[in-house]
């Protein structure tokens, strides 16, 4: 595909590359750099512990049996079919084994507790820390002049208390979609990291996390929100 | 001779004048227009009634109500207005007497080939009233009672027994399966968390799946529909990718590397789980062998890849890349090579999803107003549609299984719905009418 527009589009495209490279080539990291540290110690993961499967876990076979539609066809003199709700595989007329119940019960984890008490507790720590969040353009993941402001005094915070951990959520405002966002909260996140790395802080004191457009700190529709949640948040981790 | 060339002239003349007047005449700016073809004619079908007797009031009214949307849905049928037609809808009973005789005349005389009736009525149980239905069938090609079904179950599976019966004609009058009885897994909010729910194809009866009280992101189906993967925030730091049982909510964690963890996407035949992650570097593609538990890294680009979507036959993804600066979509080989762009219209193209039919792949493409609208791609490249318009930000767009349909999420009605649109960009129905973040729709295979 050689034609004008093609061309055109390319050195659009090229252009557009350029201009976010060359803000951030001295602070973000596109790959490497990001070994090990960024697991920030955390507990053995479930899973087997062999070499190229490490991180992947056990789990039933999700290869697709041969299975029939369930639609018997329409007959001139039709069976009765008993009918009952259940998911996956179970065929037409299969007696109610599941009776009226459809799915199993989502009862509430313990997990659900806890993450609250935590947030809690990370809260009350960030809070009290005076932590300053960094802020982002549209589409960006550079830190901007301003902004260096900001993270320069987080990074004196964390030098003068030596034994914090602080965790970096990246964000994103709502426009978008909900994948790509969680990969430009990611670069967001690791953008900030990487600053205050350069800044001195020990890499394994940072770790990163994104949750790209589904944490908001505000929900309107408009550019004073997504302002404030296009955002590399800081988080001093309680506990470890 | 020279009569002959003047007249060409003026003929290809009149007929450029023609082809602009066309172009001229169509709407929409940021429409893009393109003749569609539908496979075949709809075949026109008309639902009698179904007749109570004997069961609760609403019984029958309901079975016929939920039969004609699932009838008009399947985009096989063109539902007709029998009254209008002057067919007089009445009790036919079984189909046999005089009177039945005379519907099916007026209805093959006014281009009616298929004629739905059916009775429902109360079936005494030992514990419970379950209720029953019949339902009859008269195709006017052949000028015969082609055949019926009959159901019986619990009141609360009435909608199913009518979804039932809609798949069966379909089923009946293409060998294709039908969507009645597809589901639709999706997010929502539940509290700040978010959490995934499922519910029928046509918004019905809703249930939530998790309770974990953080996030739980974008779920996909297993081709036998008993799982669901999905993206799952472990203590609020990490993402992993896990899997739900839907019948028992057993949970099973597929992948657990460091940092990002996403958009996983299981192949048709189940046997690969292909999903991004972060863990060496920047996020990237690798594909998971359910069987053997092997994993190979599919993209090495320094730029970030992502959500990946399965081709119908397995051999090849569509994916999103950033490596031109912004999302796009590429295209790739299944095992990583012959990687190509696809996309180039626009500094902002993601979610692709390839249709069951192998014909389009929809994605998120961002206008030059900056609206996140939904759009079709051949995969060839050659032809390209808009599909919706209007200023709400549509994301994730899901196919039914007959490849007739998309699910997807827009905020268009201020919060974010899920809504179900016709592939050519026809039909737009809101699905969600409670709740708030409802998102990540993910359209189940068919049974």
């Amino acid at each position: 595909m050689g034609t004008p527009c093609f061309k055109i589009a390319m050195a659009l495209v090229a252009s557009v590359a350029l201009m976010g490279v060359s803000g951030c080539s001295k602070k973000s990291v596109q790959s490497g750099g990001d070994t090990q540290s960024s697991r920030q110690g955390s507990a053995a993961k479930s899973g087997s512990t062999e070499g190229s499967k490490s991180g992947v876990g056990n789990f039933p076979d999700t290869s697709m049996q041969s299975e029939g539609s369930g639609l018997r066809g329409l007959d001139k003199n039709p069976s009765e079919e008993h009918v009952a709700s259940g998911f996956g595989a179970s065929p037409a007329g299969a007696s109610a084994g599941m009776g009226g119940s459809l799915l199993a019960k989502a009862d509430p984890s313990d997990a659900a507790s806890r993450q609250l008490d935590e947030m809690r507790a990370e809260q009350a720590a960030s809070a009290s820390a005076g932590l300053r969040d960094v802020y982002f353009g549209y589409d960006s993941w550079t830190i901007s002049e301003d902004q260096r402001q900001a993270l320069t005094r987080d990074a004196d915070w964390m030098k003068t208390n030596p034994v914090a951990m602080v965790k970096v959520e990246g964000h994103c405002d709502e426009r978008g979609t909900t994948a790509y966002n969680l990969v430009l909260g990611e670069k967001r996140a690791k953008a900030v990291r990487n600053f205050l790395v350069e800044l001195g802080i020990s890499a394994n004191r940072l770790s990163v996390v994104s949750y790209g457009k589904e944490r908001p700190s505000c929900a309107e529709h408009a550019e004073s929100c997504y302002q404030q949640n296009r955002r590399g948040h800081l988080v001093v981790k309680s506990g470890k | 001779m020279n009569r002959r060339i003047v007249l060409s002239l003026v003929l290809s003349g009149l007929c450029l004048l023609a082809a602009a007047a066309g172009i001229l005449e169509s709407d929409a700016a940021d429409v893009f227009l393109e003749a569609t073809r539908p496979d075949f004619q709809k075949i026109p079908l008309g639902v009698v009634s179904i007749e109570n007797n004997g069961g609760p009031d609403w019984l029958g009214g309901r079975l016929e109500e939920v039969l004609k949307k699932d009838v008009k849905r399947s985009l096989v049928f063109e539902l007709m207005d029998l009254p209008s037609l002057g067919i007089k809808v009445r009790d036919v009973g079984n189909g046999y007497g005089n009177g039945s005789k005379a519907v099916f005349k007026q209805a093959a005389e006014n281009g009616v080939s298929v004629l739905v009736w059916g009775k429902a009525g109360l079936k005494k149980g030992e514990k419970e009233d379950d209720v029953n239905m019949e339902g009859f069938v008269y195709d006017s090609g052949s000028d015969e009672i082609v055949g019926g079904k009959r159901y019986a179950g619990s009141p609360s599976v009435v909608r199913l027994m009518a979804h039932r019966f809609a798949d069966e004609l379909v089923f009946r009058y293409t060998g294709e399966p039908g969507i009645a009885r597809t589901k639709i897994a999706y997010v929502s909010a539940h509290g700040a968390a978010r959490e995934l729910f499922v519910m029928d194809y046509d918004g019905y009866d809703a249930r939530q799946l998790t309770a974990d009280g953080f996030l739980n992101l974008m779920p996909r189906w297993s081709p036998d529909r008993r799982f669901l993967v999905f993206t799952a925030y472990r203590d609020r730091n990490t993402q992993d990718i896990d899997m739900i049982e839907l019948a028992t909510g057993k949970r099973w964690t597929l992948v657990s590397y460091g940092g990002l963890n996403i958009t996983p996407a299981l192949s048709p035949d189940g046997n690969f789980l292909a999903f991004a992650s972060s863990h060496e570097g920047n996020s990237e593609l690798y594909r998971l062998d359910t069987r053997t538990k092997a994993v190979q890294r599919l993209t090495t680009n320094p730029a970030g890849e992502l959500s990946p979507s399965w081709s119908p036959t397995g051999r090849e993804l569509a994916f999103v890349s950033d490596r031109g600066g912004g999302p796009q979509v590429f295209l790739m080989s299944s095992d990583g090579s012959n990687v190509r762009r696809l996309t180039f219209e626009g500094d902002y193209n993601a979610a692709p999803a390839w249709s069951p039919r192998g014909n389009w792949i929809a994605y998120v493409c961002r206008t030059p107003r900056k609206e996140y609208k939904l759009c079709v791609i051949s995969p060839d490249g050659q032809k390209r549609m808009q599909l919706t318009t209007g200023g709400g930000i549509d994301d994730s767009p899901s196919w039914s299984p007959d490849g007739r349909h998309l699910a997807f999420s827009s905020t268009a009605d201020g919060k974010s719905h899920i809504y179900m649109i016709d592939a050519d960009g026809k039909d737009l129905e809101r699905l969600t009418f409670e709740g708030s973040h409802n998102s990540a729709p993910s359209w189940s295979p068919a049974s």
